[in-house]
């Protein structure tokens, strides 16, 4: 059961797996950390990133590789209307943000059940090969996945840590009001942080529209992957996020391989109830005072 | 929910935050009047069927007054600053507990609800007071995540539950409540006694406990209220009521299965606090008629009442934290204010 291959195949499944959910988790930490917004509405710009993959790529044929980003950039484009209309009201509400956030969800998924009705699509797989390497047998689009969400991880490291732009979001991020007085325009660095954090969850939902099926409801569970991951990892906090991301992808990977999917899900729900009973503030948060 | 609360609830809890609950008495004028106006309601519920005895009419009345319950049961539990996303597994839990009484065990529906009361509350008991330590923001992700545990306990736990078909043709509580008339009788009885119960709790002591719990929790501590020990009390209360209306529902509609006591009517059951108002039990009243009775007229239009609903929610939460009935008692906080702050001892 616990040969070499079939653990080198768990990996191989867990790095793909960490790097959707960590997408999926990094925007939702993000919007958390600076906003103190809870954005319940995560899942349903995850489920319009995949309808619009969905067209560019499967309908007009785009090369994937631009067609991935493209896709999402589009719905983080659309996005920023609603960050005007709905988001700039329940910036710095968190109690507010989490039960009007989930009014915008209900919203966004309905219209899309109104648009394209319920029954599950499926975007074209981008290669349909398979890989060997040592006897571990991985599928190629699963490779081109984790290539793209590892290259959009890349460009957000490297822009929080070198950009100016970067560094006024963690500023942010870390003080308002002191990163306000030092000349950050905050209303501009909400908006770039919500660009990012729409664009990130967009991407992922197109992975995760590619990996299962294209339904309006699809949301739910990049959603709830996001919470537990942002859970593990401290809210608001975008390294608790990398490493939730991690965990999370590989305890799926290991539990779901051998134990099956059900189990899984029990278990990380348990795992994330009990941490958040006993150290709310996750593993590399900080406890508010 | 200490810091993150909508700032407007001082007006409702009549009390300065923490202090010892004491008898307050309300102007004798609104309290005839709220008296004559629950007399009045109570009296067109009464007659109402024998006005109309029409099926459809009469189902969508049962409905609301099972979502009332419900809805009341929650109002109980975001009275003491919580607000939970675990609700409708409750209800659920109460749904199945009583079903499966009645039709595994060939108990009669008495002991059936019995049991839709004591399943839900024994789990809130045992979880109460663990997770009713979290604040704000946390207990809803707790709540959230535990009501999805239970739905998937309920889909794939198939030997008992029938798994993700559900159960089908559930007993009514006895022959004569095929009637939907005689149902409808049931369950304004239940609604009655359950909802007043929920008010007399509110306006006696305890409930000034409560508010006292929400406004500050640290302050009631400090002024002797066992903060702990009450929120486990009317959590496990809140739940186990919530549990009657499941199982209401469940001989009621004939049928129960893990979807309609999902997420998404433990969200509907918020909304129903919420766009009525949070923080007075008549909030929840007016929202369960809003929204069980508005999806009934849009029927064919399911979608574009879940949209609507879903605006409604940004809107309320956006401008009105307090919902509408707090609306008005925001106006005439501010005219009080004018004449003269209320002496605080």
């Amino acid at each position: 059961m616990f040969s070499t291959t079939v653990l080198a195949q768990v990996v191989v499944n867990g790095i793909g797996l960490s790097a959707t959910y960590i997408l999926v988790a990094l925007g939702f930490t993000l919007l958390f950390g600076i906003m103190r917004v809870v954005n319940f509405a995560h899942g349903a710009f995850a489920m319009l990133g995949g309808y619009a993959l969905y067209y560019v790529y499967g309908s007009f044929g785009v090369p994937y590789i631009i067609a991935a980003p493209l896709a999402a950039l589009l719905v983080a484009t659309v996005a920023l209307v609603l960050e005007r209309l709905v988001y700039r009201f329940f910036y710095q509400k968190m109690f507010q943000s989490m039960i009007g956030l989930l009014g915008l969800d209900m919203a966004i998924m309905f219209t899309a059940v109104m648009v394209w009705d319920s029954h599950e699509r499926s975007i074209p797989p981008t290669v349909s090969d398979i890989l060997q390497i040592g006897g571990v047998i991985v599928p190629a689009d699963k490779l081109i996945i984790s290539g793209v969400a590892g290259a959009a991880l890349l460009a957000f490291y490297l822009f929080t840590k070198f950009s100016r732009y970067g560094l006024a979001m963690r500023a942010a991020a870390q003080d308002m009001e002191i990163a306000e007085a030092q000349g950050v325009n905050t209303v501009m660095i909400y908006r770039l942080a919500f660009f990012i954090a729409i664009f990130m969850a967009a991407l992922a939902g197109g992975f995760y529209g590619q990996t299962y099926a294209l339904s309006p409801m699809m949301g739910e569970r990049p959603l709830m992957m996001a919470f537990i991951v942002v859970i593990l990892g401290g809210m608001g906090s975008i390294p608790g996020a990398a490493l939730g991301g991690i965990l999370l992808g590989f305890a799926d990977s290991f539990l779901a391989t051998f134990y099956g999917g059900s189990v899984s899900v029990f278990l990380s729900f348990g795992v994330v109830i009990l941490l958040l009973i006993f150290r709310p503030w996750g593993l590399m948060g900080t406890p508010e005072s | 929910m200490n810091t993150s609360n909508p700032s407007s609830t001082l007006a409702s809890s009549g009390l300065p935050p923490g202090a010892v609950p004491r008898p307050r008495r309300t102007p004798a004028g609104a309290g005839t009047f709220l008296k004559w106006a629950a007399v009045a309601i109570l009296a067109a519920l009464v007659a109402a069927p024998l006005l109309v005895n029409e099926r459809f009419f009469l189902t969508v009345a049962v409905m609301v007054l099972i979502n009332a319950i419900a809805a009341a049961s929650l109002h109980l539990i975001i009275r003491i600053g919580h607000v939970s996303l675990a609700h409708a597994a409750f209800m659920g839990l109460g749904a199945y507990a009583s079903v499966l009484t009645v039709m595994k065990l060939g108990l009669p529906f008495g002991v059936g609800v019995i049991a839709a009361f004591l399943c839900p509350a024994a789990l809130a008991l045992a979880i109460g007071p663990l997770v009713l330590r979290l604040t704000g923001k946390y207990f809803v992700l707790v709540t959230f995540l535990f009501g999805e545990i239970v739905r998937m306990v309920f889909v794939e736990w198939k030997g008992l539950t029938g798994g993700g078909n559900g159960i089908f043709g559930v007993p009514p509580p006895s022959p004569a409540f095929l009637d939907p008339r005689a149902f409808y009788y049931l369950s304004l009885g239940f609604a009655v006694v359950i909802i007043g119960f929920i008010a007399r709790i509110l306006t006696s002591e305890i409930g000034r406990a409560m508010d006292s719990i929400r406004e500050g929790e640290r302050l009631a501590e400090c002024s002797g209220v066992p903060v702990l020990r009450f929120k486990v009390l009317v959590f496990v209360l809140g739940c186990g009521l919530a549990g009657i209306a499941g199982a209401l529902q469940g001989h009621f509609v004939r049928y129960i299965d893990p979807t309609s006591f999902s997420m998404i009517q433990s969200l509907n059951l918020v909304v129903m606090n919420v766009i009525g108002g949070m923080y007075t039990l008549v909030g929840p009243m007016i929202g369960t008629i809003f929204l069980v009775v508005l999806p009934e007229l849009l029927r064919g239009y399911v979608e574009l009442q879940r949209v609507f609903f879903g605006i409604i929610l940004i809107v309320v939460m956006a401008f009105l934290p307090g919902g509408l009935a707090d609306a008005g008692k925001r106006v005439a906080t501010l005219a009080e204010k004018r004449f003269g702050a209320r002496s605080r001892p």
